[in-house]
């Protein structure tokens, strides 16, 4: 594990929380009872397919197969099986961290000049 | 604190998921010239064939010019998927006319893809673009030039054989160089 002093918070909900290590540059994703590393491209990968998870279908399809979405992120040792209560959590998650990482982007071109500061 | 997303691509999302788009619309040419290639091989229209098959290719390269531009900038580019690719045509004026709308709606995509780029302020995007905005201009020219032959010559009696000839004769020439 990185030390803490390489590891920013991005984001944080009631249930899981998102980290940024300037140390391996990438990002921590604190959720569902685990903790694990994602590369800059794998986090927006993975936001991308949470967000894309059905959720309406997942509601109304009365199998159980559809009760629970399994998801195995590229690259990660990760896999998530998530009841539909915690795929809304995850894309709160993961929609919040994004929104901080962009936040961050922006305030480094406002901001950020190595020639004067 | 570093800024992990802009040290991987210079590309916002919504930008790298819109030439990603464009791309497929590229690919989705490609494939629809090579339809209409085979489709003129079979009704017999030996050089209309060979016209779309040049179309083809030229598609292609417009889409690995997308596809390069993303994967060059750090970006994720996406191999698309092909799919709904019309094989069957009513009629030789019909391929001209489906040729023609598919070029117009290509410009109205770099049109809008433009837009986009400027309200996002990516100019490095917006002027990559320039050069496909172009070439629209000289893919619809074609296109409509093709399709006139068609009232020019007409259909009857053997118009239909020089108008196949005379589609080779087509060329873009907007007047600059000599
Ligand atoms: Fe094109
Ligand atoms: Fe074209």
């Amino acid at each position: 594990m990185p030390t803490p002093t390489n590891l920013h918070e991005l984001f944080r909900t009631a249930f899981g929380a998102v980290y940024q290590c300037n140390r391996y540059n990438c990002y921590f994703v604190e959720f569902a009872g685990g903790i694990s590393p994602f590369k800059v491209a794998d986090f927006l990968d993975l936001k991308q397919h949470v967000d894309a998870i059905n959720v309406a279908e997942m509601a109304k399809n009365p199998a159980r197969a559809a009760d629970v979405y399994v998801l195995m992120p590229n690259r990660s040792e990760r896999c998530f099986v998530l009841t539909l209560t915690e795929v809304l959590r995850f894309q709160e998650l993961l929609q919040g961290a994004k929104a901080m990482m962009a936040l961050n982007s922006i305030l480094h071109e406002c901001l950020y000049s190595p020639a004067y500061c | 604190m570093k800024d992990l997303l802009r040290m991987r691509t210079s590309l916002s999302e919504e930008i790298e998921t819109l030439l990603n788009e464009q791309i497929k619309v590229e690919a989705h040419s490609s494939a629809t010239y090579l339809a209409m290639s085979s489709w003129c091989n079979r009704q017999g229209f030996d050089v209309s064939a060979d016209y779309f098959m040049k179309q083809s290719h030229e598609e292609r390269e417009h889409m690995l010019k997308l596809f390069n531009y993303v994967s060059d900038l750090g970006g994720h580019a996406i191999s698309p998927e092909v799919v709904n690719i019309p094989q069957e045509y009513d009629s030789f004026r019909d391929v001209f006319e489906k040729a023609l709308q598919q070029e117009i709606f290509v410009t109205q995509q770099f049109n809008r893809l433009a837009d986009h780029c400027m309200k996002a302020k990516d100019f490095v995007t917006f002027n990559f673009l320039q050069w496909f905005l172009q070439e629209q201009v000289e893919e619809e020219y074609v296109a409509r030039r093709a399709l006139e032959l068609f009232d020019v010559i007409g259909e009857e009696g053997t118009g239909r054989y020089e108008i196949d000839k005379a589609i080779r004769k087509i060329s873009y020439d907007n007047g600059g160089d000599e």
